[in-house]
């Protein structure tokens, strides 16, 4: 049983109508829930992320005692305490060395006991994104804890870094088996030229400003376990419940991207620099500044890109057709708004996502159309409470698949599982033009599903024998 | 809960599934329910000749009482796995049905999604064949329609046959003829 829940998961409240607000707002335990989740840390940042195999329980649980009292709940502090943000997440394989017992380990999401390199076929990791492929240790049982380390400069991460050296020492029983260092720009772009971590859901109780007028917050339940949902109920909840409350499901993936293949298929696409720059807009959804394609459809705006006020403000009710931002545009896929609404077979409030995604490798400098051999992409990572019905079902409905906007054929232009047979159509007067045969340009390196528990759940962990 | 073996997911055609749920008529719920199914085919999108149901993913939707009205049959073709919007059919499409589900065991109003799935998955049974005789999605379908609305439109124009022989017309010449 869930026990202490204030509203009644019971509430018929919201099948009805998606967006009247429920009658209870549950407050949320934000002094319990791990920070990095709820809030972005102030941009610009450079971190790291180090993966951890457990040999020896007990030196696993002291490690976690000794990373208690580093986390911050709540949002980012300009100076974090421990010189980084930290957030720590476990996998499956992590609870069970960890001694969780198995009536525990069974309560949570199926996927997450499967871990991602078990469900590779469903999210289209296939072939050259294909487990194994993946950089090791991604995807083997030796993963157990992941922990993310963001901090506002070099300096400061180094530090932290070298403190946690010095502690692993103390405790041998704990591997940092992976490491991977990433950052993110002052701009906020990515690899590919366009700025990202905009579209965010409003989450309800948070206290982040909403960026959708007219878009209602979206529950807390959606992202944390322990509170009611859009659908009214609350979310399936891993027991005893001191472990599953204020947690949330991590998904992690090191996303490679073929950046001068990408710029090289521009180029070969388009006639002019003008051209080249509207059709990547037209495969994002939003130009390189993040002004939205709806909001400005002809030419890049980046004051509107820049204006968190107005760049995340729009839908896509007066662009049905798709003349200003194409439906297989990645954005409108990964989040069609209200384009759906009328369709009533989705409800896409189901199906948002917190996404905290970082820039890894050196970018490739403007201009240069010629692979320079480095590895560089996105790391992307999802916080929700659901890993099925929003992480799935948006990387295989939205993202893998062209069902829903009925263009079978087509898949995400930009980061869709492709073998490089689907296609890309952008609406457009006189004519429609259709590209056939878009390459792929990101590759799955590897990934992981974890469970970022509640800080009392990290002290219940700590205390297993 | 539906055996393993005959329920989940329906069996697919291109883009297209089947879905089928079997209920059991409330007892006494007979004369109702064929009430709610009268009151349903006279709502818009379900009158003869509509074509547009409010939702949009479905071919067609066809329900059937039988065994002297003790069984309803619930009968579509999805565009898409269905078990992928569960939640979303608790959320939306689910309440168009509501006075049709109310006559049926096991509808109690879905106060939770779990109810919901439980109705759901304990209704459905997979079929044992299952085939189409046109591709695409219905999207793809009502677009196919207007295309060819549009074409005979253009083959009614006395200057059709001309203005059809620029090559780049040559796969529309081809189809015009008959
Ligand atoms: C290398 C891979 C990827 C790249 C380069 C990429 C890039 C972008 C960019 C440039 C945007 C627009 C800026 C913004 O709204 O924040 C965006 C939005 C988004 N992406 Fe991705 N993305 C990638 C992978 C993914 C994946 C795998 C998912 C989900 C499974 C995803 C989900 C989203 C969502 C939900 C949005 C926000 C849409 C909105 O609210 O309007 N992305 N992405």
């Amino acid at each position: 049983m869930n026990s202490p829940t204030p509203a009644s998961p019971q509430s018929p409240s919201r099948n009805t109508e998606p967006t009247e607000p429920t009658e209870t707002t549950v407050p949320l335990e934000i002094d319990d829930i791990q920070g990095g989740a709820l809030y972005e840390r102030p941009s610009p940042y450079v971190g790291t992320y180090l993966l951890l195999q457990i040999h020896e329980p007990a030196d696993g649980r002291e490690l976690i005692r000794r990373l208690l009292p580093l986390l911050e709940p709540g949002p980012a502090s300009t100076e974090p305490r421990s010189g980084a943000w930290l957030t720590v997440a476990f996998t499956y394989e992590g609870l069970t060395v960890l001694g969780v017992p198995q009536e525990s380990l069974d309560s949570f999401a199926p996927e997450f006991r499967q871990g991602m390199a078990a469900r590779a076929a469903e999210l289209g990791d296939v072939g050259a994104s294909s487990p194994e492929h993946w950089e090791k240790p991604l995807g083997t049982r030796d993963v157990h804890i992941a922990l993310a380390a963001l901090a506002p400069d070099a300096a400061d991460l180094e530090s932290v870094v070298a403190r946690a050296r010095r502690a692993q020492e103390e405790i041998p029983g704990v591997e940092v088996i992976w490491r991977q260092d990433c950052y993110q720009l002052p701009t906020g772009r990515t690899s590919f030229g366009f700025k990202d971590g905009i579209g965010q859901p409003a989450v309800e109780g948070v206290g982040t400003p909403t960026t959708r007028r007219g878009e209602p917050p979206i529950k807390a339940g959606e992202f944390i376990l322990g509170y009611p949902d859009e659908t009214g109920g609350l979310a399936p909840m891993p027991t005893p419940e001191v472990l599953g409350r204020n947690g949330t499901y991590i998904v992690f993936r090191k996303l490679h991207t073929r950046v001068a293949a990408y710029r090289q298929y521009l180029r070969d696409k388009a006639r002019t620099r003008e051209e080249e720059a509207l059709l990547g807009a037209k495969m994002v959804g939003r130009w390189q500044s993040g002004a939205p394609l709806v909001l400005s459809p002809d030419e890049d705006d980046p004051e509107l890109g820049s204006d968190p006020g107005r760049n995340n403000d729009f839908g896509y009710t007066s662009d049905l057709r798709g003349f200003k931002c194409p439906a297989g545009a990645h954005a409108r896929r990964a989040n069609p708004r209200d384009s759906l609404d009328h369709e009533m077979s989705v409800d896409v409030r189901l199906h948002r996502m917190i996404r905290r995604g970082t820039s890894y490798g050196p970018m490739l400098p403007e201009g240069v159309l010629e692979d320079d051999g480095e590895d560089r992409g996105i790391i992307f990572v999802f916080a929700g409470a659901h890993l099925k019905r929003q992480f799935e079902f948006v990387k295989t409905q939205w993202l893998n698949d062209g069902i829903f906007i009925g263009a079978p054929a087509e898949k995400d232009p930009l980061v869709g599982a492709t073998d490089g047979s689907g296609a890309f159509t952008i609406p457009q007067h006189p004519i429609r033009r259709r590209l056939p045969d878009v390459p792929p340009f990101v590759v799955t390196r590897g990934g992981e599903y974890c469970f970022a528990p509640g800080l009392r759940a990290l002290r219940w962990l700590a205390e297993l024998t | 809960m539906g055996s393993e073996a005959s329920s989940r997911p329906g069996v697919r055609v291109g883009s297209t599934s089947e879905f089928s749920l079997f209920f059991h008529v409330k007892p006494g719920h007979g004369e109702a329910l064929h009430q709610a199914l009268r009151e349903l085919q006279d709502a818009p999108g379900y009158r003869p000749g509509d074509y547009e149901m409010p939702i949009a993913s479905i071919h067609e939707a066809r329900f059937v009482p039988f065994d002297d009205d003790t069984r309803l049959l619930f009968a579509t073709s999805f565009d898409g796995p269905w078990d992928a919007y569960m939640e979303d059919f608790a959320a939306k499409p689910l309440k168009l049905f509501d006075s049709i589900f109310q006559h049926v065991v096991g509808y109690e109003g879905l106060p939770s999604l779990q109810a919901v799935k439980d109705f759901i998955l304990s209704a459905q049974q997979t079929a044992g064949g299952y085939a189409r005789n046109y591709g695409g999605t219905v999207k793809e379908i009502r677009k196919a329609i207007t295309v060819n609305d549009a074409f005979q439109e253009v083959l009614d124009d006395p200057e059709a046959a001309d203005a059809l022989q620029h090559p780049a017309l040559r796969p529309l010449l081809d189809v015009a003829a008959d």
